[in-house]
């Protein structure tokens, strides 16, 4: 089989031929220069690259701007050079007896192929770079995101918490204002100055007293939902109780007052006491501080299963476009200046709903307002248990109580509670700490055991449960500054008999000790 | 040829902005589309100087990577001035305009340089720390520029020029 013959030589025809070939191809421009760059002779198309024959200056000394700075004493070879016209070209510099040669050498499509696959991959990289940049910015985004969201939550929590402990601690020392202006006021011949005196202290500590228990709901209502307490309520105590809180409150800014009850007899209603007070002191609260003349008018109409209250005002009314925002937390509607913290009718929606209820009212700009209120009874809710045996041990109590154990650390608090157990004839101890009263208790058992549970070291509860499972019989009242079911049934699990919470009513505990005394 | 005139050569990663320097500053012109440089762009501009000599700079406009290369190398050779440019809204371009000039010292040690941070318009996406400027001052002249509005871009070329005057 015959292959290919090979030849090391290209024959000049052949030669000729590539020759031309490849000048046509690279369409060449050669340019000559004498020493002193004048240009001598010109080969090729000159304007292919821009260079007009007419100003053959300007273009020589473009060319020259190339090898500026360069030393002259060899070829220089300049690939892709854009020429004046924007057309690109290898240059080469050759020196020749006598001057320069300068070689243009077409790289249009060479240079165009080299473009277009650079800027492929340039364009890739740029896009590939800001998209991570842009995942690296979302990723710190979502970051900061999340800590805000902690740091918001955290600061939430601590002013609910703040919020919570600074209102339960208002009632300790509110528990004690309250009953001592109730010993004050019973003073028959105290003089009118000092009657002022304690109507002012009384009006003072009644708002403080609201606005504590506002926070501590508000507060709550965002920790968690809130456990209706339904108990018996005596709504004759509860409406003489709120008459003695405003009454005063309304008549020393020239208001009539009135609060009255009308009960069907039968089975007292159950209801959650204290969501039904609160209910009513924001109202007649509110109804007092936006009334500049006339009257405030609450009633109470306890029928078939449910219960009916309103209060009446004359005063300064709610415009039609701000029956919505009164209900909103810390918005006083246009009412500002008139005192308050903005939360009362929030926290009376909320507590309405809270006690299955339905609020409505009515109100006209400068005649006045009328908020009623329907709530059932909440008997189906109660543990019959509990109520009954709540009851019947207050009926042991009141059959044989003569002694009394005051177990509270705050002395204002003790000499109080001692001051009304006094009055009605117990024989009074007090201590200061769950472990002497404990010691004290066991030593020589009182008929009834008054016990805080917020004590130093072990808690009232702790006291209670000890006493209990060492066999102490009495009569244990445990008085708590947390008004919640739980704290209600943990006491009770603890012992106790009886639940109470501060602020205590004074006028509800004196009578409960005299009917005890009666008994005896 | 002039002995008022000196070659500058622009020197930085692609995409930098050296092309759009150049036309901010010989044409006052400016292109929002980006088309990658192939080998090297001439261009010429006589600068008025203080002492009312003149200075013809004649700028090369190199194709932008983040090395020198033989064929880079060869652009460079009789250059008197630097032009190093990066980018401000991508650090990794500062660092190869350091890069370059340390590499170009071996061909053009005593060239003088100049260090662009371009995309001044988009400062509110800068990577490039004031930090980092304040310690490269300590070494070597920075100018912020914005070839799209044109801030420091006049400034950079005269004061290269000034230098070469000198």
């Amino acid at each position: 089989m015959n292959g290919p013959s090979v030849n090391d030589r290209i024959s000049p025809e052949l030669e000729r031929q590539i020759g031309r070939l490849l000048f046509e191809k690279m369409q060449p421009l050669l340019l000559e220069f004498d020493r002193d760059w004048h240009l001598v002779n010109l080969h090729g198309d000159a304007a292919l690259f821009g260079f007009a024959p007419d100003d053959a200056a300007t273009s020589v000394q473009q060319l020259q701007d190339l090898f500026l700075g360069m030393p002259m004493e060899a070829a220089i070879d300049l690939a892709f050079v854009q020429m004046p016209n924007g057309r690109n070209a290898h240059v080469h510099l050759m020196l020749v007896d006598g001057g320069h040669q300068v070689l243009l050498i077409d790289a249009q499509g060479e240079h165009d192929r080299q473009q277009a696959q650079q800027q492929v991959g340039n364009e890739s990289f740029l896009i590939a770079q800001q998209k991570d940049k842009a995942v690296r910015q979302l990723r710190q985004i979502r970051s900061e995101l999340e800590s805000q969201r902690n740091r918001l939550q955290e600061a939430n929590a601590l002013k609910n918490a703040l919020i919570a402990t600074l209102s339960h601690d208002f009632r300790t020392p509110l528990a004690s204002i309250f009953g001592y202006l109730h010993l004050l006021e019973e003073e028959p011949d105290a003089p009118l100055e000092t009657r002022n005196s304690l109507r002012a202290l009384r009006r003072n500590a009644n708002y403080l007293f609201a606005l504590a228990e506002n926070l501590l709901e508000y507060a709550r209502s965002e920790t968690r939902s809130s456990l209706l307490a339904p108990v018996v309520t005596d709504l004759q105590m509860m409406v003489e109780d709120l008459d003695q809180m405003f009454r005063v409150q309304a008549e020393d800014v020239g208001l009539g007052f009135s609060i009255t009850l009308d009960q069907e007899p039968g089975e007292p209603p159950i209801l959650d006491e204290l969501r039904l007070r609160q209910i009513l002191v924001n109202l007649i609260a509110n109804a007092i501080r936006y009334t500049q003349s006339g009257s405030v008018r609450a009633s109470l109409a306890w029928r078939g299963g449910s219960l009916v209250l309103s209060v009446r005002d004359t005063g300064v009314g709610i415009a039609q476009e701000a029956s919505e925002a009164v209900f909103v937390p810390f918005n006083r509607a246009g009412n500002a200046g008139n005192g308050g913290a903005g939360l009362g009718l929030s926290i009376v929606k909320r507590l309405v709903q809270q006690m299955l209820g339905t609020l409505e009212f009515e109100s006209k700009l400068g005649k006045g307002t009328c908020f009623r209120i329907e709530l059932p009874d909440l008997t189906h809710l109660v543990q019959k248990v509990d109520a009954r045996a709540e009851s019947e041990a207050g009926q042991m109590l009141a059959e044989r109580a003569s002694s009394v154990l005051i177990v509270d650390d705050d002395p204002d608090m003790s000499h109080l509670l001692g001051e009304i157990m006094a009055g009605v004839g117990f024989r009074v101890r007090v201590v200061a700490d769950a472990t002497r009263a404990v010691e004290q208790a066991l030593a020589d058992p009182p008929d009834i055991l008054l016990v805080d549970v917020e004590l130093p070291g072990l808690s009232g509860n702790t006291a209670v449960f000890r006493l209990r499972a060492k066999g102490y019989r009495g009569h244990v009242v445990t008085i708590s500054a947390t008004p919640t079911e739980e704290a209600r049934k943990v006491a009770l699990n603890a012992g106790a008999n009886q639940f109470m919470t501060k602020p205590i009513n004074i006028e509800q505990f004196t009578r409960a000790m005299l009917r005890v005394r009666r008994s005896d | 040829m002039s002995t008022n005139a000196s070659k500058v050569c622009l020197l930085g990663d692609f995409g930098v902005g050296k092309t759009s320097l150049v036309a901010r500053y010989v044409r006052n012109t400016f292109s929002d589309s980006y088309l990658t440089t192939v080998g090297v762009k001439v261009d010429s501009k006589e600068v008025p100087l203080a002492d009312g000599a003149v200075r013809k700079l004649v700028i090369w406009d190199i194709a932008g990577k983040s090395g020198l290369d033989a064929l880079n190398m060869s652009y460079l050779r009789g250059a008197s001035g630097l032009l190093l440019v990066a980018d401000g809204t991508r650090e990794a371009t500062l660092r190869s305009a350091v890069d370059l000039l340390l590499q170009s010292r071996s061909l053009l040690p005593d060239a003088h340089a100049i260090l662009l941070i371009n995309k001044l318009d988009l400062v509110d996406r800068w990577e490039v720390a004031p930090a980092t400027l304040v310690e490269l001052r300590k070494s070597m002249t920075v100018i912020e520029t914005s070839a799209r509005q044109g801030d420091g871009v006049e400034q950079a070329f005269r004061e290269m020029a000034t230098r070469l005057h000198a």
